[in-house]
């Protein structure tokens, strides 16, 4: 049975009257998606909502929705700190790894990715990551391995930055100006413990 | 853009604001000297423009891409790199060691890596000098080197969980540890206040309580008549015929600008600093400048960075409390199979580097989906311990320019990076050590994760300008007004977080300046 989190009625943004102005905005601002993508095409966004869940493991489409906004908001900023000789920059990586992506679908299964069963997803998952996916003259000029780091990475990135995420693995926040007040007692706004598997 | 030197040759230019160049700022304008600061990133207000959050504080490392290579290629970023007035120092963690005696000697000691042509005794007055400026705060006794305190200000108390877990796991095996030394106070300094324990330091400390050079010393510098120029590129260090350095090209919101200076010193850390005197080849200096030895970019180095991750039956909490607290320096010189050593930390994370990190546990397969999903939810019982691991300078190890060009038309940097094998045998034994102490504290080892820090190396210091960049003072041999002061310099690792010594040394490097320049001798 899937894991539930340890701090049900926990919710991070109660606190946000505590926070400076900055933290505030940008945290509030996650949980308004827009959904206007300035890189990624329709089918794109569709496919990588259907990847990404995965990724993280869940399925939550206002949450999915914000790891699919950093991901256009990373790739329009073509800022990515490094890369190795021969890898293409990650705007380019992306799109013809989706590309790939997608005749990789048609050709085994006639279907697009987000048509697929989750069984199957996976599956194709496991083989990117490991740089096994077939057929092999569609993923050709993709490095499978590196086409999928980019996206664990953006996706990871965007996910534990979502309050709703912080809340149920009992992340306490942001803290300023009042700051940790103690360091072996819970200070009162933190996530208290309410259920825990044996 | 305004400028108060348009048009004008300053005493010294300084390229990059970070942890030397913010000190070389204060120094040289304090000594009365016009000094301009040009810094590649913006300029941020520690209280408007910082967040408690990672995902939108990544913006303080250097994002601008650089190809990275060898057997083992580097994460860049935020982890290594700052860009900003402050560079690293604005997102560091605070952790404040000096060096010991034997960092200073590798070959003579345990014939491997080479010698510095200093030693501890020529850095410990500014170690003191830079430890008092800025209050670390400290134990009373430093159990390791050459310095056993008191600091100047007293240890922070109290400490988080994570640290009193690492204290607990290292008594009972014995180890020897301390709470960290630490540029962030510990009581009220200055117009400062102490920590809070919020938590953020690697994501820019909103209070003032850590120290930086954003805060401390460029407002210092300013203070004395210093220009401190922000989102100014340097693309060239300009020569004259003469074979003296006549100043920089730099590049704002497009547009090339020229400062002429007597003095060049460049502060921009161990990838832009090669990467620079590189770009500079003119036909006097056909391959960079100040590379007559043919050494500007090699033997670059970085810490390993080792981190492993145990699980215990009751709550952590990695978020709370400056990173680190805890420290030991009991495997600082090893003897036997492996030759130099580590330092080790209990360091405290938030989610994303996290979640990052062991996403990366388990080498080419990356963890995903179910299984990271599970150990999230456990985020709050997790401890960890960090090493700052000593990685021997290797001539292979390289930043060099590439043929694909930035947006200012500057050749991009390509970093190349393989570890040794004492570098492999190292982290098997600090990890070795790790498990063993969180185990000892109760804990299961579940997570190692590979990581590296901190950049040093590429324009070494030395005695033969053959086989090194700079003198001890950071004074080129080939160009006697061109300086290099940053991690460049650094002729080994260490085995010890470098802010201290990178500031020591910069202030050494201010001392030899104010001296020779009085006399007019540069």
């Amino acid at each position: 049975m899937k894991r539930l989190t340890r701090y049900p009625s926990y919710n991070v943004m109660n606190e946000q009257h505590e926070w400076d102005e900055h933290t505030r905005k940008i945290l509030n601002s996650r949980l308004q998606t827009s959904g206007n993508h300035s890189f990624l095409t329709v089918v794109e966004a569709e496919m990588l909502r259907s990847w990404c869940s995965l990724l993280v493991d869940d399925h939550r489409p206002e949450i999915i929705q914000f790891v699919l906004d950093h991901i256009d908001q990373s790739l329009s900023s073509g800022e990515e700190s490094q890369r190795k000789p021969g890898i293409p920059p990650a705007q380019v990586l992306v799109r013809k790894g989706l590309e790939a992506l997608e005749k990789a679908c048609q050709s085994i299964h006639t279907e697009l990715f987000f048509h697929l069963e989750e069984e199957q997803q996976k599956q194709l998952m496991e083989e990117v990551s490991q740089g096994e996916a077939v057929p092999l003259e569609v993923w050709r000029h993709v490095p499978q391995q590196v086409f999928f780091q980019k996206l664990l990475t953006m996706s990871i990135e965007a996910y534990y930055s979502h309050p709703e995420v912080w809340s149920e693995i009992g992340f306490g926040g942001p803290a300023y100006p009042r700051g940790y007040a103690r360091m072996e007692q819970l200070d009162p706004w933190e996530a208290k413990e309410e259920q825990r598997k044996a | 853009m305004k400028r108060k030197y348009e048009g004008e040759t300053v005493d010294v230019v300084i390229v990059g604001a970070g942890a030397a160049g913010g000190v070389l700022a204060k120094e040289l304008s304090e000594a009365g000297m016009r000094v301009v600061v040009l810094e590649a990133g913006p300029w941020r207000d520690p209280q408007h423009d910082f967040a408690s959050d990672e995902l939108a504080m990544q913006q303080l490392g250097w994002q601008d891409t650089r190809i990275v290579d060898g057997a083992d290629p580097l994460q860049m970023g935020h982890n290594n790199c700052g860009k900003g007035v402050g560079g690293g120092t604005v997102h560091f963690t605070g952790v404040f060691l000096r060096f010991h005696e034997t960092d200073f000697n590798a070959k003579s000691l345990d014939g491997v890596g080479e010698d510095w042509p200093i030693g501890y005794a020529d850095l410990a007055p500014y170690y003191d000098k830079v430890e008092k400026e800025i209050a670390v705060s400290g134990p009373k006794h430093y159990p390791w080197g050459s310095f056993h305190g008191p600091y100047p200000y007293p240890e922070r108390d109290p400490i988080s969980l994570n640290a009193q877990l690492f204290a607990k796991g290292c008594e009972k095996l014995g180890i020897r540890w301390v709470v960290s030394p630490l540029a962030i106070l510990s009581a009220p300094f200055e117009d400062r206040p102490p920590c809070i324990n919020r938590g953020f330091c690697t994501q820019g400390c909103m209070p003032n309580a850590k120290f930086s050079t954003l805060i401390v010393h460029i407002p210092k510098a300013i203070q004395a008549g210093a220009e401190v120029l922000p989102d100014c590129m340097v693309t060239q260090v300009n020569m004259g015929k003469d074979g003296r350095a006549t100043g920089v090209t730099f590049v704002h919101n497009g547009t090339a600008y020229e400062q002429r200076a007597k003095l060049v010193i460049i502060s921009a850390y161990a990838v832009e600093t090669p990467r620079l005197l590189l770009n500079s080849a003119n036909a006097q200096f056909p391959n960079g400048l100040a590379n007559r030895s043919g050494w500007v970019g090699k033997a670059f180095m970085t810490h390993s960075s080792n981190d492993v991750y145990a699980r215990f039956d009751h709550d952590v909490r990695l978020y709370k409390g400056t990173p680190v607290l805890a420290t030991t320096q009991d495997f600082y010189h090893l003897s036997g199979e492996v030759a130099r050593g580590y330092t080790l930390h209990a360091h405290g994370v938030r989610p994303l580097s996290f979640a990052k990190g062991i996403s990366k546990s388990d080498g080419n397969r990356p963890v995903w989906g179910s299984k990271l999903h599970e150990a999230m939810l456990d985020y709050n019982a997790y401890a960890r311990i960090t090493m700052v691991g000593e990685v021997l300078p290797s001539p292979d190890n390289t930043v060099t320019l590439c043929d694909e060009k930035d947006l200012n038309g500057m050749p991009r940097a390509k970093v190349t990076f393989s570890y040794g094998d004492n570098d492999k045998l190292l982290i098997d034994h600090a990890v070795s050590t790790m498990k063993g102490i969180l185990q000892a504290a109760g804990g299961k080892p579940e997570f190692v994760v590979p990581d590296t820090a901190h950049l040093m190396g590429g324009c070494r210091m030395g005695s033969d300008p053959d086989s090194s960049v700079v003198n001890s003072y950071g004074q080129t041999h080939d160009i006697p007004n061109l300086f290099v002061c940053d991690a460049s310099i650094f002729v080994t690792s260490g085995a010890g977080n470098p802010t201290n010594t990178v500031m020591a040394l910069a202030s050494r490097t201010a001392d030899y300046i104010k001296k020779r320049a009085s006399r007019m001798e540069l």
